[in-house]
């Protein structure tokens, strides 16, 4: 159809594209230059595996389709590949209407088809957008006047589309060679008649109008994201999720952690601008969920209006500093120190936002530079730095669990294939060390050479970088590396999953690299090379036994089959998930991000609740087992509180192997 | 106002200390040393005094071998100003009273206004030292004490005793044996670490302080571990009836409870 816009209508259409386009590209000028007050990030490595990513997540939505939102999810798929559809639509129609030309392409049935489609498609999400703003608001979404806005532009335009085509069609206005929109067609005819080319015109001008509106308005809402969502899962974290950015040359900065707005990267900022504020992140926080003052989404937005705030002020002046994110009036070190780094929100993340890092970029400030950590953190970083450990239990006991029990050390066996790394919670917890012997057992029956460190093995200092020292952590990291490469260990085996990331992920970044696999994956693999064998217990009907998944093995990790395939191979053992809240969803336990060491006095435990959600799954557990110390110990303590020691016990699923070992030695695994 | 603080360094509480082969000392080797409790305590309220008033400068000193110097650096770190290091030949081992003595030196030549020991150094719990130190340079000492503040004509002394507290003032300088307060020792921050480390730690010989380090003497005949504790027993299965029975004969024939 060729557009109305003869002589001097051409001028005043690409004056109005002038202004609108003016008006956003004017606001995004300013967002970019205070996203470069960020510091310096490079997000460019793995140039193959970010491509994969823009196609999967950004094109392909897949984020969106996650439980439990999957309904909603197609629908705004729906919307946003309408979107790219008519976007080039869009781009034609100011093309022909300021120059008179077409884009290649817009003329063929394929596209005439498509933008029918997607138009109607759009339509039809828009009205479920609007009806479950109105009448089935869930309680995380804040619907603001901005919401119904862009809603109502979008419908505008979807409408307005779909009339002056149809008019256009009445007014036989297709031009020569161009498919007529097939579905516009239909209504042609109700619009035939004298008024069907004014129709059009008026259509069409109210069509273009709403566009150029839309993009000046488009940068000064939420629903940026429609442009910032390309590059933020372009430029998306590729380091391993568990693994925290490093703080290079610690020894000569003079500020630690994101002091000022200009500490926190330009990509963290970008972060800000995507937010969606759709609430998915602080569905699933355990933090939130258990009354904590912490919500993830608002992390990234009283980030995101700081900026916009002091911005200009900043931009103004390179020596100001501005208020410090950690202390501005909306963010309050409590809700900061809350969170576990379960990793639930930056899974949740249709957008690859990264809350867990600005957090403890956050915290790195708030205890390095202030020593405002929560006392009882200042004590177990005290302790770890002391005793090696975090509880500051002696450094001399660290191998007592193993006496009598002729486990070699590296120094006594040097030639070891593998190091077991007991970490503090297996060395000095009684509970956990009889995991550690469950573990030593299990080797030993499946014939592996491995040895352990012994004394000279130190807390490998996850605590206290996720409390946020990474100077102790550094220091923690490299004793413990200084030790692995006197001994020339090659292969580490882990029984923590915290340990395990630390090591596998994390010592990478002093040059610690090893090959390191967690206990589980490790008796996985032995089991199937048939190295393994169990025997069922005497009788009886299955355990019935539930997995709960630690999130330094699950969300941060994706190790998530292994320790379901050993349960499943467990003789007399049926394994049960406590649906939802499983895999991915997994709940924690609330002991991660050093919040084992922590007072928990805010409302609910955390561990209380994952034994609610245990109860509520209804799977009938009688043991619920999981591949962590620290769960572990939260799991026995949520039980004991609740009173259920009768009916559900936790367990480490190490122990249910060893317990069923064939030619098991009675009482090596009993303390 | 200035302010000094003596501290010692100690086995770490975490220690699990072993008695050497001598059965006079212990064993020192491979062990973790910290600045005594309840000396990190008095320097916390030094440090909060000057949290109040930037004026003041507090200033640390301890007296013992060169490892000592770790237990200042500490200290700085935490947010003392200066340091000193009274060591040399016998610093490890010497008394209570000579280096209370050597530590008075120390004091009449930097004149603070108030000293802060803690009450009692957590390896020999002996509480000598502060109190010789006032002794010796003819101060008043107030002991247990958990806070302080300036006050016109001097300063105002809060300390604790049974049920409540004391408040003394003292007119000119004083010495302060401090206890455990609410507020606990603070955790240093990075920077105050990486300021810590490039401070100079000056060093003085105690034998430059006083002549005579032996006497007056005392020497530590030996030590002994506590004895070991005996396992415990759990009763598991059986008949209760027997088992309580079991029990009560236990009690009072082993245990002699009852």
């Amino acid at each position: 159809m060729t557009a109305p816009t003869q002589g001097l209508l051409a001028v005043v259409l690409a004056l109005a594209a002038a202004v609108g386009f003016g008006i956003s590209g004017y606001r995004v000028w300013r967002l970019y230059r205070y996203m470069r007050l960020g510091r310096d990030e490079d997000r460019t490595d793995q140039p193959a595996r970010r491509l994969r990513d823009e196609l999967v997540i950004y094109l392909g939505q897949s984020k969106l389709f996650k439980r439990p939102y999957l309904v909603r999810g197609i629908a705004h798929a729906l919307i946003f590949w309408g979107f790219l559809v008519i976007t080039l639509g869009t781009v034609d129609l100011l093309l022909n209407g300021i120059f008179g030309i077409h884009v290649p392409g817009t003329e063929t049935g394929l596209f005439a088809w498509t933008i029918d489609l997607f138009a109607i498609a759009v339509l039809g999400s828009i009205a479920l957008a609007v009806v479950r703003r109105l009448f089935f608001r869930p309680p995380r979404m804040h619907v603001a006047a901005g919401g119904y806005a862009i809603l109502a532009l979008i419908g505008v335009l979807m409408l307005s589309l779909l009339v002056f085509e149809s008019a256009g069609i009445a007014a036989e206005l297709v031009k020569k060679g161009f498919t007529p929109p097939p579905l516009a067609g239909l209504f042609a005819p109700v619009v035939r008649g004298p008024y069907a080319e004014a129709l059009f015109t008026g259509a069409w001008w109210v069509h273009v109008l709403t566009v150029l509106g839309f993009a000046a308005y488009l940068p000064h809402t939420k629903h940026l994201h429609i442009v910032t969502t390309l590059p933020n899962v372009l430029f998306r974290s590729q380091r391993p999720r568990g693994a925290l950015r490093p703080i290079p040359d610690l020894e000569e900065q003079e500020s630690f952690g994101a002091a000022t707005l200009r500490d926190l990267s330009w990509k963290q900022h970008l972060d800000g601008y995507t937010c969606t504020e759709c609430g998915r992140c602080s569905d699933q926080c355990p933090a939130l969920a258990t009354g904590k003052p912490l919500d993830p989404q608002k992390i990234v937005l009283d980030l995101r209006d700081l900026l916009l705030r002091e911005g200009d002020a900043l931009m103004r002046d390179p020596q100001a500093t501005g208020t410090p994110p950690a202390h501005q009036s909306d963010l309050k070190p409590e809700e900061l120190f809350a969170c576990t780094t379960c990793a639930a929100c930056v899974e949740a993340c249709p957008v690859t936002i990264e809350h867990v890092d600005k957090i403890v970029d956050m915290r790195r400030f708030l205890t390095m530079m202030e020593s405002a950590a929560p006392p009882e953190a200042q004590r177990a970083l005290q302790n770890i730095e002391r005793a090696g450990n975090p509880w500051g239990e002696p450094r001399e006991a660290r191998a007592d669990w193993a006496e009598g029990l002729g486990i070699p050390t590296f120094a006594e066996r040097p030639d070891a294939e593998y190091l077991y790394f007991v970490g503090c919670a297996a060395s000095y917890d009684r509970r956990n060390q009889r995991v550690a012997k469950a573990l030593a057992e299990i080797l030993t029956s499946a014939g592996l050479s491995f040895a352990i460190l012994g004394r000279e093995e130190t807390c490998n200092g996850d605590p206290a970088r996720r409390i946020g020292n990474e100077y102790l952590w550094q220091m923690q990291a490299q004793a413990n590396i200084e030790t692995f490469d006197r001994y020339t260990v090659r292969k580490v085996i882990a029984s923590c999953p915290h340990c395990f990331n630390t090591i596998a992920n994390e010592f990478p970044q002093l040059g610690g690299k090893y090959e390191v696999v967690h206990a589980l994956t490790l008796v996985d693999e032995l089991i199937r090379d048939g190295r393994i064998t169990m025997t069922r217990e005497s009788g009886g009907a299955d355990e019935v036994t539930a997995y709960h998944d630690p999130c330094y093995l699950g969300r941060h990790n994706q190790i998530y089959d292994a320790p379901r395939d050993v349960m499943d191979a467990v003789p007399g053992v049926q394994r049960v998930e406590i649906e939802p809240h499983a895999r991915e969803r997994g709940f924690c336990c609330g002991a991660g991000g050093g919040r084992m060491w922590m007072e928990e006095q805010v409302g609910q435990r955390v561990n209380h609740r994952r034994i609610d959600q245990l109860r509520a799954a209804q799977a009938g557990a009688t043991k619920v087992a999981s591949g962590c110390p620290f769960c572990l110990i939260m799991l026995e303590e949520g039980v004991g509180a609740k009173g259920l020691q009768e009916q559900v016990q936790p367990v480490d699923v190490l122990e249910l192997v060893a317990d069923r070992l064939v030619g098991r030695s009675e009482g090596v695994t009993q303390p | 106002m200035k302010l000094l603080v003596c501290v010692k360094q100690v086995p770490d509480s975490t220690v699990r200390v072993k008695v050497a082969a001598d059965k006079r000392t212990i064993v020192t080797e491979g062990i973790t040393w910290a600045i005594s409790p309840y000396d990190e305590y008095a320097i916390e309220l030094a440090l909060e005094h000057k949290d109040a008033d930037p004026g003041t400068t507090v200033s640390v000193v301890t007296l013992g071998p060169a490892r000592a110097r770790d237990a200042l650096r500490q200290a700085l770190a935490m947010g003392c100003d200066d340091a000193m290091l009274v060591t040399g030949a016998g610093a490890e081992t010497l008394g209570g009273l000579a280096t209370a003595r050597a530590l008075a030196k120390v004091i009449e030549e930097a004149r603070p206004d108030l000293v802060l020991c803690g009450k009692q150094a957590s390896d020999d719990d002996q509480g000598l030292v502060g109190q010789a130190l006032a002794e010796t340079l003819g101060w008043p000492h107030v002991a247990i004490v958990t806070k302080f503040t300036s006050v016109t004509g001097g300063t105002e002394i809060w300390r604790e005793v049974e049920g409540g507290h004391e408040v003394w003032k003292a007119a000119g300088p004083a010495v302060l044996t401090v206890q455990k307060s609410e507020k606990d020792p603070r955790y240093p921050s990075l920077p105050g670490i990486m300021k810590a480390k490039k401070k100079e730690i000056p060093e003085k010989d105690v034998s430059s302080l006083i002549p005579d380090l032996a006497s007056p003497g005392l020497e530590i005949i030996s030590l002994e571990p506590p004895p070991v504790r005996k396992a415990g027993r759990v009763m598991k299965d059986g008949d209760v009836k027997a088992m309580a029975a079991e029990l009560a004969k236990l009690l009072r024939d082993e245990a002699k409870v009852v």
